[in-house]
Formats: structure tokens, sequence, C-alpha cells
């Protein structure tokens, strides 16, 4: 009991025996005074309650979430149900907030980390970075007065072969000594580059990151002074950096970045970026004005090459963030679809809180008769709502925080690769707080709602003074809820089928050879520093000693135990192939027959450029011609080998040998290529992607590995896991040339895991969205009915008395339901059809004939409509058999 | 004969607290209730006992403060007197009831027609 109800019970006390007091002086004796007093003074208990809700706040009190929790433990169903859609929605939520921050609001976690800033030229007239800026780097290092530490950095991956002969490469910025004091690196042992080291004669030094001591050096704790091979180079040691340590981006070793290289002529010389940090006293302002003066005078005074070019200043974490008015957008309608999706499920969770304020109505009328004002009300139901919901966040952020630690973080190494190391994805305050307003947005839609549509007319129907029977009602805003809803759950089984389908087609990939017993090394070579100053002899004499380099790898692999055959190729069986469109030779002959414009039939090849010895090495007979032979891989020889998806699909079965064959580009003012002449025809190796779908016509080049834009060493290995001769290869490799590096090694049917993952997980998000729309659905059909039925009662029970077939009042309770059911299954419907239209399956060629609903997805899809509407039917049955079987009598009497 | 008792006019019973108050000074509640009955000449009765939640209306709205005292025969209870508050929202009510029965008093004052 409470200080204000002790005092309230003191008062009456006194009150009443003033009274028996006053009662006895006018002579009556003490019981009947007592009796006289308490019928003066009326109701005790009502005059208590009264004052009691009258001391409420007017807003929330703690008795409001006292009876919230009170709530949930009496409702255990709703509890579950609902806060387990709750916290999904917050989940998701969260997730969406937590990625798009990376994007849209990234910060360094450095000191001073909003004063670094970066520095670039825009290109305005072809709307791009200009990224050859070292010209530009000197001559504001010599003059910029706001802005300091101005340094200076580029990629420079490269093989580190340490002293055991083992070469990997390393992620190397050669950068500006000025970075290490910008973003806080201190060495955990030695020091770190110098300005010195930048000198010209300077030894060879470089500083390693704690990963790579601790990797490759094993922790030694005399790794400083140690010489390490980086590719051609050889460098000294002179530092090792504390663990966390990555700037510019997320680097592992960082070299001197030579004032040599400085010297570059206007828009010329290597691709750089440039950092540094805002002076004492300026800001991003100030600094872009002097900027843009430095440009003015430049573009006057180089007018041949700053004509066009814009110096910008940005913060330096905005290098990965999206700001293009295109990409806010789509971050905006993300962030609409996440709210879409919190107020859809919590205006289902909104329909179950309805059903049970509706059944506490009764007691609800009575506190409104006692003086308690609609506010209070919906103040007390929004409390309610709000303790389910904060029960929610909590799940929802420790749910959060797992998913973005197990799942977040491999996704975006998944797409992005090495992660810039200010990105984070543990759980930020901004995140939490976003997490607090979702909370309350959950809260209001679930609570409030159904609270304002409760107490609505709620005078009225105390006047009435009959416990509302008939009066409380479901609306047009819960048929639009449930109707949302259906659609939904509708939808979202079609995504995983089709996230489904396309796991299986991968997972069932038929390479068309014995993929599991072959190794795939993706190979790059340094860069030589000259940057793109080449002559045609340079040209040539590089690529000669490229390709004794790859000759030589060849031969050694091969010579390697249980490896039976080593060849090359541009991509590997089951990446990710070039389309091209083509022409073939004979149709302009077969276009005069034609209206000039006719869309011609199937013209793209997938465009596979191969080793001579590709086919051999893979056991893929050849069917019809011949093979490549060695003339073949000349520059200049026009010849090709298709499969037998080109056969069909592009030359409708005709006989492939002798066939002219050549790419066109829409638009391309160089016009169409040579013609080339197939030459032989080889079984599928399916070269299509394997998660795309569609008619794939393999057209194979033959080239030498030295003039691949990518070089896929693939080995064929037999007797145990290929994986084995990994090791061998990379000393090999660093043996012939310390600057190969050999930047993935992996398992040929391995290669699209990652894609596989990160379908799976897709698949997994999309089954718990559908498995949460779904039991939410079935909470809140069973809702109403039980609600609507109950409301009937009395109806129902006249209904019968009257002698009312069964069927017809059947039919009667269950035409709304069945027709909000049968809204929402059209309206899936329809989403599915207009999806299925708007994007086909496949961005390539064959979406064409591939797009579009197939048969058995249509009747998947139909079918299990018709289960859902079978399950909600059952929701509906039970309360409908106890109102069918209540006896008319009591049924009457339930007002 | 009975007197002809009637019950306090719907949303009055503030109006007669303040007055009673403003006329008789601190008072509790036992004696407040029996002044306004004494003072309408036992014509109004009155559930004792709504006069708490008007009492504590009264309060929430700051025209009359509470105390705990002690009564003539000795008890704990609690005094009420009204506040500054309190007085100016008794004048403006008493003007508005003035105006409200002398608009209603005109109606009963129209000359029957012959």
């Amino acid at each position: 009991m409470s200080k204000a109800d002790r005092d309230l019970d003191t008062e009456i006390a006194a009150h009443l025996a003033e009274a028996v007091d006053d009662y006895v002086a006018r002579g009556l004796d003490p019981e009947a005074a007592r009796l006289a007093a308490l019928r003066d003074f009326g109701g005790i208990t009502q005059v208590k309650q009264v004052h009691r809700e009258m001391r409420r706040p007017l807003f929330m009190s703690w008795l409001d979430f006292k009876l919230g929790g009170r709530m949930l433990v009496k409702f255990p169903g709703l509890t579950i149900v609902g806060g387990l859609a709750m916290a999904f929605a917050i989940t998701v939520g969260i997730v969406i907030f937590q990625f798009a921050g990376l994007f849209l609001y990234p910060s360094l976690p450095l000191a001073n980390g909003d004063r670094i800033v970066q520095l670039s030229l825009r290109d305005v007239a072809g709307n791009q970075q200009e990224p050859k800026a070292l010209y530009d780097f000197v001559s504001w290092r010599d003059s910029l007065r706001t802005i300091d530490n101005l340094g200076a950095w580029r990629d420079s991956t490269r093989n580190l072969i340490v002293a055991d002969g083992d070469a990997r490469p390393a992620f190397v910025a050669e950068m500006s000594s000025s970075g290490f004091a910008i973003a806080d690196g201190q060495p955990l042992m030695g020091r770190v580059l110098t300005p010195a080291d930048e000198q010209p004669g300077a030894p060879a030094v470089a500083v390693i990151g704690h990963d790579v001591w601790q990797t490759r050096f094993g922790s030694d704790p005399n790794a400083i002074g140690r010489t390490v091979q980086l590719g051609d180079e050889h460098a000294t040691i002179v530092g090792v950096m504390r663990k966390g340590f990555a700037f510019p981006v997320s680097h592992e070793m960082w070299v001197p970045m030579k004032t040599a290289l400085l010297d570059q002529a206007p828009r010329s010389g290597p691709a750089i970026m440039i950092f540094g940090t805002l002076a004492e006293g300026h800001t991003f302002e100030t600094a872009q004005a002097e900027l843009t003066t430095h440009g003015r005078r430049a573009a006057q005074e180089q007018k041949s090459t700053h004509e066009h070019i814009e110096p910008r200043v940005s913060a330096y974490a905005d290098m990965m963030s999206m700001d293009s008015p295109d990409d806010m957008t789509f971050m905006l309608l993300i962030y609409f679809f996440v709210g879409m999706l919190v107020v859809l499920i919590c205006g289902n969770v909104g329909l179950l809180l309805f059903a049970r304020a509706a059944s506490r109505e009764s007691d609800l009328i009575v506190r409104t008769a006692l003086g308690a004002s609609r506010g209070r009300i919906v103040s007390q139901l929004f409390a309610e709502a709000l303790v389910l919901g904060g029960l929610a966040a909590i799940i929802g952020m420790v749910v959060a925080q797992l998913f973005l630690r197990n799942w977040g973080l491999p996704f975006l190494e998944t797409n992005y690769g090495n992660l810039p190391f200010w990105w984070d994805l543990s759980l930020t305050p901004a995140t939490v707080a976003a997490a607090i307003l979702l909370t309350v947005l959950a809260a209001t839609v679930a609570g409030v709602m159904p609270a304002l549509k409760i107490t609505r007319g709620m005078g009225d129907r105390l006047k009435q003074t009959t416990a509302g029977a008939g009066g409380l009602r479901f609306g047009g805003v819960w048929t639009v809820v449930i109707v949302a809803q259906v659609a939904v759950t509708v939808v979202f089984p079609f995504v995983v089928w089709f996230e489904n389908t396309q796991l299986g087609r991968m997972q069932d990939f038929n390479p068309g050879f014995v993929a599991n017993q072959f190794l795939a090394v993706q190979m790059e070579r340094d860069v030589p520093p000259e940057g793109d100053a080449k002559s045609d002899a340079a040209t040539l004499e590089r690529n000669r000693r490229v390709a004794a380099t790859f000759g030589e790898l060849r031969n050694r692999v091969a010579e390697l135990p249980g490896v039976v055959g080593v060849t090359f190729a541009e991509t590997l069986p089951g990446g990710e192939y070039p389309e091209r469109r083509i022409e073939l030779g004979y149709d302009n002959a077969e276009a005069a027959g034609r209206a000039p414009e006719a869309p011609a039939s199937f013209r793209f090849a997938t465009v596979a450029e191969t080793d001579t010895s590709y086919f051999d090495v893979l056991d893929a007979p050849i069917v019809a011609g011949r093979a490549f032979n060695a003339a073949d891989a000349e520059p200049g020889a026009q010849v090709a080998i298709v499969d037998d998806g080109f056969v069909e699909h592009v030359l409708q079965g005709r006989n492939p040998i002798g066939q002219q064959v050549r790419f066109v580009r829409r638009g391309d003012p160089a016009g169409p290529s040579e013609w080339y002449s197939v030459v032989g025809l080889v079984g599928n190796l399916d070269v299509g992607a394997p998660y795309r779908k569609g008619p794939f016509a393999g057209f194979y080049l033959s080239g030498t590995p030295d003039r691949f834009d990518e070089v896929q060493m693939m080995i064929h290995v037999r007797g145990g896991d290929p994986m084995t001769v990994a090791p061998q290869v990379r000393g090999l490799a660093a043996a012939i040339d310390p600057s190969l590096r050999l930047v993935k090694i992996q398992r040929v049917h391995e290669i699209n895991d990652g894609m596989l993952w990160v379908i799976r997980l897709w698949m997994s998000i999309t089954l718990v969205m559908s498995s949460v729309a779904l039991l939410l659905s079935l909470a809140g059909i069973y809702a109403v009915m039980a609600f609507v039925v109950a409301r009937r009662t009395r109806e129902i029970g006249v209904r019968v008395a009257l002698g009312g077939s069964r069927r017809r009042i059947l039919m009667t309770i269950f035409r709304r339901p069945l027709m909000q059911m049968g809204l929402g299954v059209l309206a899936g419907m329809s989403i599915i059809v207009a999806a299925t239209i708007m994007f086909p399956y496949s961005d390539g060629p064959g979406a064409h004939e591939a797009g579009g609903l197939t048969a058995a997805a249509v009747m998947m899809q139909t079918g299990y409509a018709a289960l859902m509407l079978g399950v909600c039917m059952l929701a509906c049955v039970v309360p409908t058999r106890r109102a069918l079987n209540i006896e008319p009598t009591v049924a009457l009497r339930t007002e | 004969m009975v007197p002809d008792k009637s019950d306090v006019l719907y949303g009055s019973l503030g109006m007669l607290v303040l007055q009673t108050l403003a006329a008789l000074g601190p008072l509790h509640g036992y004696r407040l209730a029996r002044r306004i009955e004494q003072i309408s000449d036992n014509q109004l009765t009155l559930n004792q006992g709504t006069l708490y939640p008007a009492l504590l209306k009264l309060e929430q709205m700051e025209w009359i403060a509470a105390k705990w005292g002690e009564s003539e025969s000795g008890r704990r209870v609690k005094v009420y007197s009204l506040t500054k508050a309190g007085r100016r929202q008794l004048e403006q009510q008493e003007s508005r009831w003035h105006r409200t029965t002398g608009i209603i008093d005109r109606f009963f004052k129209i000359p029957k027609e012959a």
C-alpha cells in the first residue's frame, strides 16, 4: 500500500469517527451512529478507487510497466509470438543500420580522425577521378597552408619472401612517412619510416605489420634488421607496428615512397592517393577554398592538362562511403523498407495486443467510469507494448551483435576483400540509440494504434452500460494489416524457392571434367615501376620474359610427383566468363531474306581464352575438327573452337567447322573485330557461370598466359588432395621469378564456395523472415477469429436457437477472413508475377528465353497458397466450434 | 416534514468547497462536508465520500492546499485551506455563475401572454 493510500485511510477513518461523535452527541446510540456515518459517507471502496485513479500521473507510471510485465506472464503465447516478431524486426533494423553506417557515416577510430582528409583531383570534363596526381601533390606539399602532414601512398602488393623461401603476396603500401604520424602509428619494435628513408640512395627498408610479424616471422623478437625479399628487391626490416595499425586502408607492410618517384610531369606517373590533416584553426571549407584557388591557378598555368581539373578535399573515411545522390536514394530506400518492415510486423503484434485489450474491455470501461482519461488508458497500453518491445529490443540487440560478428564481417570480406581498418561492426552508441527509437516506434504501432481504436467511443459504451457487446469491431486498418501480411507471407517462400534454385544450380554444376582433381593458382606480376611510360620494344621484351617465366613454371610444376598436367586459362571453369555479341559469316546472306531490323536469332558467345593445351589437360575430347596447335596461339591467328552449346543455340545445329564468327559492339567506332574461323568442336565444359540460367554458347580462343588479363594456372593432380602440391608450387614460383605473386590458390571445385555461402546466408535470412511472417499471420488470424466469434456468440446462439443452418452460420463467420486471405494471396501473387517480369532470372543474354515462371513454380506457389489458406482456416475452427456448441440459452444470457 | 433535499448540482461541488473555505477559513474533510450541508440548510445532501476526490482535484489544480493538523476532538486530520490561485478561481466562477443565473432568470421573468 502506498503512502497516499495510507493517508487516505487515515483521513477517512477520522472523518467517520468525527461523524459518529456528532451523531452520538445528537443522541444516537454508538452502533446506530456508526451505521448513519457510513451511510452518509457512501461507498468507501469506490472513493478509494476513484482517488487512486485520480492520483495516477497523466502519462505513464511505474505501475503501468509493472502491469505490462504481469501481462507478459499472463499471456505467454502472445509474449512469445509478439516478442519474437518484434525482436526480429528490431534485429533487421539494427543490422541494416549498422551496415549502412559503414557507408553513410564512416569515422576513423583515431585521435583527430575527423580532421584527417583525403585530397583528390576531379576531371570535371570526363566526370571521373584523376588518380595521376603526383605533380599536384608536390606543388601542394610546398604551398598548402590549410593542410598539414601532407603525404601520398599507393598500393604496392608484392611477394614477400622470407628466409625459408616461403613466398606469399603481402599487401604493401608505398607511403610517405607522415602517414605514421597521422594515424598514431607507434612501432612495437624498431622504428617507423622517416623522410630520410625516402631520399635517393637511402638503403631499402620496410616496416611490417603485427600480423605479418606473427604469421611470417613467427613473432621473432629479432625480426628487426632481417633482410627480406619483396618481389625483385631486398629490404631490411626496421620496424614492427603495433596490432591494429593498417593505415592507409588495410595494409600489412610499408615501404618508403622514394622522392625520385615524385618528379613527374602534370597528369602522368602512377596513380596515387593523397592524405593530410586539417591544420590548426582550419576547416574543410577553408581547406577547400585554398585548394580551389590553387586549382584555378593551375588551370591557367597548365591549360593543356589542368583546364578541367578540380582539386577536392574530403573526409578520409569517405573514401569508401557513398556520397552520390543515387547511392543516398538507395540507402533511403533501404531505410524506408526497414521502417515498413517494422511497421508491418508491429502492426501485426498490434493486432494481437488489440485482441488482448479487447478481452479486458470491461476492465478498461470501469477505469473510464472511475475518471481515467482516454490519454491515460492509451498510455497504459503503450507502456505495456513498450515492456514487450523492450524485451524484444534486448533480444534483438544480442542477436544482431551475434549476427554481425559471425556473418556480417565474413559477408563484407566476401564482397569487398580486405576491409578498411575503420570498418567495425560492433554496436555503436548511435546504433543503440537507433534500436531504442525503433523500439519506441514498434511500441507505438503495436500499443497506441490498438489503444486508440479500443478507447474510441468508450464514453458511449459506458453510457450503454453493456460491456461493449458488438460495440467494438475490427476495422479497415486491421483488414489492411492482415492482407498486407498474407501477401508478404506468400512472397517470401517464392524468394526462398528462387534462392534455392540458384543454390541447386550451383551445387549441381557439372563442369564437364574432374574438377576435384584440379588446383587453380591465380598469378599476378608486379607492375614495373616505370608506370605507363613504355616503348613497344620494352613491352615486347617484357612479354618475352613473362612468357619464359610461365613456360618454365609450367615445366617445373609438371615434374612434381602426382601432377599429370598443367595448363593456363584466363577464367576458371565455373567463374564469370565475359559475354560478347557476335555476328556469323552467313548473317548477311540470311538477313537479305528478312526485314532489315528484324531481331537476329541468338547472337551471343561466352568467350574463354585458354592455353593451347587446355582441352588436353582437362581430358575434354575434341568431337570434330581439330584441337588448338602452337601456331594458333600466335597473335593474329584468328581461329576458335566452339562447344555443343554454341552449335545448338547459335548455329542451330549447323556444322561448326569452317564457320566465320566475329565480335561486334554496338556503338563501337572501331567497328567489328576480324573474322575468326571455327576449327574444332568440343563437348560442353559449361562455360556459363553456374548461378545463371540460360543457353550458353562457348567460344574458345587460344592464347598464351603472358597475354591474359588474369592468369589462372590449372594443375591436374591425381591421387589425393590437389592442395598438397601448393607449397611446392609456391617455392618453384618464388625461385623462378620473385615478382610472380600467387594471389589465390584454391581447389577448382571450390571456387564458388564464397558465393554459395552468401546465397545460403540469404536463404537462411529469408527462411527466418518467412517463418516469422507465417507465425504472425496465423497468430493474427487466430486472434481475429477468436475475437470476432466471441463478439458474435449471442448472435450465433440466436441463429442456432432459431434453427439457422450451421453451414449458413459458418459462411457468415468465415466470409471476412476468407476475403482477407484471398486478397492477400492475390496481392502476393501479383507481386511475384510483377517481380518475375521486371527482374528476369539472369542479366545475361539468356534472360529473354529463360525468364518468367515455370509451370512447376506456379504449381508450387498455388499449392503453398492453398496450404496457407487451409492452415488459417484451421485456426478459425476452434473458436467457431466453441461458438456453435454453445447452448442458445447460455448465449442469450451473455450480456 | 422532511425537507426537499437536492443532490449537489453536477460539477458545482468544487465551487461550493472553495466558497466554504473562503468564508469559514481552513477546515478538515468532515467539517467541510457538514458546513456545506448546514449552509444549504440541510437542503443539499452530499455523499460525503465524493468530497475526497473533489478535494484531490482542487489540490492538483493548486486552488487549495492541505496539511496535517488536529481536529477539535484531537484526531489527526488533513486541514484544507484556500490558496491565492483558488481565490482568483473562485472570483471567476462566481461572476460566471451570476451571469448564467441572470440569463436564466430573464427567461423566467418573461410575462405570460394574457
